[in-house]
């Protein structure tokens, strides 16, 4: 078995932006008499030399914001567009989950839509027929076999689909954020047949938002932004340069928000620091974390709430409720502003990067103004007597708890 | 294990046959999803396979035979009209779908690599039951007639074969075409209506060649399917066998062929980019 399972070498991929390249006839007439060919078009490199390598049984992240070029990466791998230069060498079968149920025809049979799946993802006849029994039984549907699939239910399709993909065993699997469809059960399930796949010495490639996710699964990671790679190595080193790359910018210790006075409840401003100094977004570990809101309420309001969620590598540590701890306010809110604080206990947190979302809304209305990642937070150690083994940085964990021990030596 | 080779300076010479080989199961697969779907929840299901090809010989023979005397010689007129009809019906068939095929599976280009030309190749097979079907009405009719089929019919498979070959050249280039631009999908239907005055389907050639110069005669045999149509009929009902010009036809079979596998090839490049 070869050591390299991917080996990317100077991959860009260009694209054209405007119309041209997928115009008229007529525009390609036009075009051939006028000397300005590309005059409506603009040239823009959705990848731009690329150069890394995978080896055999690495799992490896790819993050990075929308449009940093992942998605086209995936594509790239998984052949079905072309790079406009460099090389692309891949030991192994390759499948990308990002297909699932792809081709399945709602007229013929379930049966039917197995061979068909499975020919369209690079089975033959004889390896279908060698695992159909298989197949068959992950996706439970063997009563409805001989059924045409357009009478399956969503979910029956689905584990049909992801049945077929399942079991195509391919040396090398491409997941493209599948996770961010379907229900909590089938997410579970896609996740553990990745780590099955992992555990079998597959290579993986994970593309997703979802750090938590990213983290669990690679070994490694390549951070890209604006088609470049600006980082490649260890997952957490990866993972902890993308938020800061996210942070940076105008999420800071605080924020002044656009309010808009025409909802029931707008945001104006919010920030956060150490309990007992204002305006520093780095907060030595074991002080108290603050956050203020500024809010105006339009009028008065029932069933109305604030929530605070903490997030640490795109993880919900937790989220909070104003209306938990003042359950008058849920009954009424009068018109006016108000500012709201938020404290978060000393200590609880471990060392690093934290980010924080806020939101308004009124229970069975839903939310009025959600604000996303808009305060960030570190936070730090500078105290010697506070490097206690389980606050340091790297010792894994989300939260540090005052943990009663008991040590006895009988 | 297999390896795969992506390069941006790939030749586009090489057509990667042996890739394509690979893929066969999907081929019939696919072929067999467009046969299973052209019948499915139809009542009279493959019986319509006989029906239109009957149909439109009855009309025919009204039309042209009994209305505008036409002549054909020893060989009945049906007969004569049932071999061209079988042959146009199937090229225009698989020429339709395969020009069709890339814009209607989009959905797949999009998601999923596979050789594509497997999906232009695999309308040419669903086409060979009813091209089968109609070529099977026409000895029918001959056993109705009477009429003694020619010895030359041991070439038939060979005309078949040709009759494949050229719809596939069209369609693929079709196909093709259609993904740079969209207006392809207006002229497909165009040619499958126009292209039958200008094929001796319901008529003998000989008719409109003997009234236009040699140039326009020449013109009208740059049409593949003219001469596959005489030479069909020259296996089935040993008439004349085709005449000098349909070897126009023939080369004109292999050059759309081959020139759209390579036409193909560059295009395929960028399906998933602009379909």
């Amino acid at each position: 078995m070869s050591e390299i399972a991917i080996d990317v070498q100077n991959l860009s991929k260009k694209y054209l932006i405007g119309n041209t390249a997928s115009g008229s006839l007529r525009e390609s007439i036009t075009n051939l008499f006028s000397k300005n060919k590309w005059s409506a078009t603009e040239e823009f490199w959705a990848l731009k030399d690329l150069t890394f390598d995978v080896k055999t049984g690495e799992a490896i992240g790819i993050i990075g914001k929308n449009g940093a070029g992942k998605s086209t990466l995936l594509k790239l791998l998984s052949r079905i567009t072309e790079p406009t230069t460099g090389r692309i060498e891949i030991n192994g079968r390759i499948s990308s989950l990002l297909e699932v149920g792809t081709g399945f025809h709602p007229e013929l049979t379930g049966r039917e839509n197995i061979y068909l799946n499975g020919t369209i993802l690079g089975m033959t006849r004889q390896e279908i027929n060698s695992k159909f029994d298989e197949i068959v039984d992950f996706s439970g549907v063997e009563k409805f076999l001989d059924t045409p699939v357009k009478r399956y239910s969503s979910g029956m399709k689905v584990r049909l689909a992801f049945a077929v993909a399942a079991h195509l065993e391919p040396e090398i699997l491409i997941i493209d954020e599948v996770l961010a469809v379907g229900d909590a059960e089938f997410q579970k399930k896609c996740l553990g047949k990745m780590e099955d796949v992992a555990g079998h010495g597959r290579t993986i490639f994970f593309v997703s938002h979802n750090m938590g996710a990213i983290n669990t699964l690679c070994h490694r990671g390549i951070l890209l932004q604006n088609g470049k790679m600006v980082y490649s190595g260890e997952t957490d080193e990866v993972i902890s340069r993308y938020l800061e790359q996210n942070y940076s910018g105008s999420h800071e210790g605080s924020v002044n928000f656009e309010p808009n006075f025409d909802h029931k409840i707008t945001m104006i401003k919010a920030s956060v620091s150490a309990e007992s100094k204002a305006g520093n977004d780095k907060i030595q570990a074991g002080e108290n974390v603050e956050i203020c809101v500024e809010y105006k309420v339009k009028q008065d309001l029932v069933g109305s709430n604030l929530s605070v969620s903490l997030f640490k590598e795109g993880i919900l540590i937790l989220r909070n409720w104003d209306t938990d701890k003042f359950p008058e306010y849920l009954e009424k809110r009068k018109g006016g502003t108000y500012t709201a604080k938020f404290v978060i206990p000393s200590s609880f947190l471990t060392l690093g990067q934290y980010s924080v979302s806020l939101a308004t809304g009124i229970i069975n209305q839903g939310p009025i103004e959600v604000k996303s990642d808009c305060l960030s937070f570190e936070i730090e150690n500078h105290y010697d007597d506070l490097s206690k083994t389980s606050n340091n940085k790297g010792k894994g964990g989300l939260v540090n708890l005052p943990i009663t021990w008991e040590i006895r030596n009988s | 294990m297999t390896k795969v080779i992506i390069d941006a300076n790939q030749s586009i010479f090489k057509l990667n046959l042996r890739e394509l080989f690979s893929y066969k199961d999907l081929f019939y697969t696919l072929a067999y999803r467009d046969f299973k779907i052209k019948y499915a929840q139809t009542f009279l299901g493959i019986v319509w396979a006989f029906i239109q090809p009957a149909l439109t010989l009855m009309v025919f023979g009204l039309l042209f035979s009994r209305g505008l005397n036409i002549g054909t010689g020893e060989v009945p007129y049906l007969l004569y009209a049932g071999c061209g009809l079988a042959t146009w019906t199937y090229f225009a068939a698989v020429m339709g779908q395969a020009g069709n095929s890339i814009i209607a599976a989009q959905n797949i280009v999009q998601k999923i690599y596979f050789p594509r030309l497997i999906i232009p190749l695999s309308k040419a097979l669903v086409g060979l039951i009813d091209f089968a079907i109609a070529l099977g009405l026409v000895f029918i009719l001959a056993l109705f007639y009477k009429f003694k089929l020619s010895p030359n019919v041991v070439f038939l498979p060979f005309f078949i074969l040709l009759t494949i070959v050229s719809s596939l050249g069209v369609g693929i280039w079709l196909s093709a075409l259609s993904i740079r631009y969209r207006d392809f999908q207006q002229v497909i239907p165009f040619l499958v209506r126009f292209g039958m005055f200008f094929t001796p389907v319901a008529y003998p050639p000989d008719i409109i060649i003997k009234k236009i110069p040699q140039w326009g005669a020449i013109i009208y045999y740059l049409n593949p399917v003219a001469g596959l149509i005489e030479g069909v009929r020259w296996c089935v009902l040993g008439t004349s066998p085709p005449v000098f010009l349909s070897y126009i036809s023939f080369a004109m079979i292999f050059l759309l062929f081959v020139s759209s596998l390579f036409y193909f090839k560059k295009v395929e490049k960028v399906i998933a980019d602009i379909v």
